[in-house]
């Protein structure tokens, strides 16, 4: 238990000290764990009580990733979020895999590396944005839907890793099932959630907090993934008043999150387990490859380069879902590789993201003042 | 004055996004973000990099009202009050200092009500206040006074009772 408030309270500072940088916090996070944990210092180990806590953090970075995930919405969108999502997983997917495969990891563990490498954190991208003042351009409209499909095709990975060598029909049924539960409970119940999350009094969080974790026990209980079911859950309450879910869900994510970040880093093992020569590896293409899809997806969506840089500097950085997948399913090894790749690209992806202007007007400097004015997002007529 | 096309957009993750482009080609689009912070852009035609800047939820309000004209000088202050239950109705709350002009002449004399639509519902002379003061009621030069109405009705007030 001390081992959890050493690493909280040295999380807090950390937090603080990132929000003066205006640096994202996660890899500090991690590089906490790391300092405190296995790979340095001893003074905190993993027991019993902080795995429960890690494990709520995953769970309800999940249930946000559901409560996110209005179906209504992405369908309007559909051809916004395809055309770059599609160029963007091609791409990193494959850079990812090919070259986690030629470093020796083995078939499931580069596939493993490859989802990981792919996903950019969407926390990330999302602040960079707003701090940096760049929701007007027309580039953040991608970028935000790149994020939903990342998230979507996140899901599918998940849903692919987790079912294993189970018999995938009884597993499809099972899924099913819950699914089916929940989706009623939703839409015969709506009417009593609603009324709950209109009260003022202790019950709305209460509920949150439970149907959280009842979804999860129950997962448990059916063999199905819980990853999975929380997601759904999340999906299923963004029917009827996601903003509420999200108020009251927020306080158990933002702490619990932090647990599931630094006990990361704390159980990670750098010595040994794999050579500092594949991770670098890694970490350059991961920020190369990212280069690759956003200059395709910008030649292909405005014929520009310059578009495209713009959305490779919001993109570098890997985060959340890259260490839930190494949690998840990473092998030693792996999780070192993604613990280093989160923590360089989520620093580069933040001064390339700040300094990206600069860095367009040196780029093409010379075109912006002589060509045609070029065409900017403007209002519907 | 020809209706501008005002395009509102919600973005997963980041917030909602309203833009519009003015008659004479700029565009200024306006950000509620999730962290509860208002940013407004701002693009000179013809101009590549925007002007940005963030606001507070307050910060915003005030803009607003300066926007839409409630606020004329700095000592003069106007609340906007909205009930939502009522029809979305609005009013305004705004105080004025009685100028030369209007001193020595009745509530009545101006015919306030009549030419503008709104109420004078207090007047604060040398710190001492008088609430609903009636129609025989006699200004004075430097009195501070409270006027309720629409926005449109106080801006009559301010040209046709004020200025006189």
């Amino acid at each position: 238990m001390e081992g959890i408030i050493i690493a909280l309270f040295v999380c807090l500072v950390l937090a603080l000290a990132s929000k003066y940088l205006s640096l994202p916090a996660i890899p500090f996070y991690i590089i906490a764990g790391v300092v405190l944990g296995k790979a340095g210092l001893g003074l905190v180990v993993s027991d019993q009580i902080s795995s429960f806590f890690s494990e709520m953090g995953l769970i309800f970075l999940l249930f946000f990733v559901g409560l996110g995930l209005r179906i209504d919405k992405i369908s309007e969108n559909r051809s916004a979020v395809l055309t770059s999502g599609i160029i963007d997983l091609n791409v990193n997917m494959l850079i990812g895999f090919v070259a986690a495969y030629m470093l020796g990891f083995s078939f499931i563990e580069a596939l493993i590396v490859a989802a990981a490498f792919y996903i950019s954190s969407t926390a990330m991208a999302v602040t960079s944005l707003i701090e940096n003042r760049k929701l007007m351009m027309r580039e953040s409209e991608t970028i935000i839907w790149l994020m939903v499909f990342e998230d979507i095709a996140m899901i599918i990975v998940l849903a692919l890793l987790s079912a294993g060598d189970q018999n995938l029909l009884f597993f499809a049924a099972k899924i099913i099932f819950v699914l089916a539960i929940l989706y009623v409970l939703a839409h015969y119940g709506k009417e009593f959630l609603v009324s709950i999350l209109d009260r003022e009094d202790e019950l709305p969080v209460l509920f949150t907090f439970v149907a959280v974790l009842a979804t999860a026990g129950f997962a448990m209980f059916l063999g199905v993934p819980e990853t999975m079911m929380v997601i759904a859950l999340g999906a299923v309450f963004a029917t009827t008043d996601p903003d509420a879910f999200e108020q009251h869900a927020r306080p158990f994510k933002d702490v619990f999150l932090v647990i599931f970040f630094v006990f990361f880093g704390i159980t990670i093992n750098l010595s040994g387990s794999v050579s500092l020569f594949v991770i670098s590896v890694i970490c350059v293409l991961a920020i190369v490859s990212k280069l690759i899809s956003g200059v395709l997806t910008g030649i292909y969506l405005y014929g520009s380069a310059s578009s495209g840089l713009e959305i490779w500097a919001n993109t570098i950085g890997r985060g959340e879902f890259s260490i839930a997948l190494a949690v998840l399913y990473g092998s030693p090894p792996v999780a070192a590789t993604i613990a280093v790749m989160v923590i360089v690209t989520s620093f580069v992806g933040s001064f390339a993201a700040k300094y990206s202007g600069t860095l367009l007007h040196g780029f093409s400097g010379r075109s912006r003042h002589h060509g045609p004015p070029p065409h900017r997002m403007r209002a519907g007529h | 004055m020809s209706p501008m096309a005002l395009r509102s957009l919600n973005l997963p993750g980041v917030g909602t996004k309203y833009e519009f482009e003015t008659d004479k080609g700029d565009t200024v689009a306006i950000f509620f973000t999730k962290t509860g912070t208002i940013q407004m852009y701002t693009l000179q035609k013809g101009c590549h990099t925007p002007s940005a800047a963030e606001m507070t939820p307050v910060e915003a309000r005030r803009l607003g009202n300066i926007l839409t004209g409630a606020i004329i000088e700095a000592d003069q202050e106007s609340v906007e009050i909205a009930f939502s239950a009522l029809a979305d109705l609005r009013v305004t709350i705004h105080t004025y200092i009685v100028p030369r002009a209007v001193a020595g002449k009745t509530i009545e004399d101006l015919r306030i009500r009549a030419k503008t639509g709104t109420t004078v519902i207090a007047v604060s002379r040398n710190d001492k206040n008088i609430i609903n003061p009636p129609p025989s009621f006699v200004f004075e030069t430097g009195d501070a006074v409270l006027v309720i109405g629409e926005t449109d009705q106080l801006r009559l007030f301010e040209r046709e009772i004020l200025v006189d």
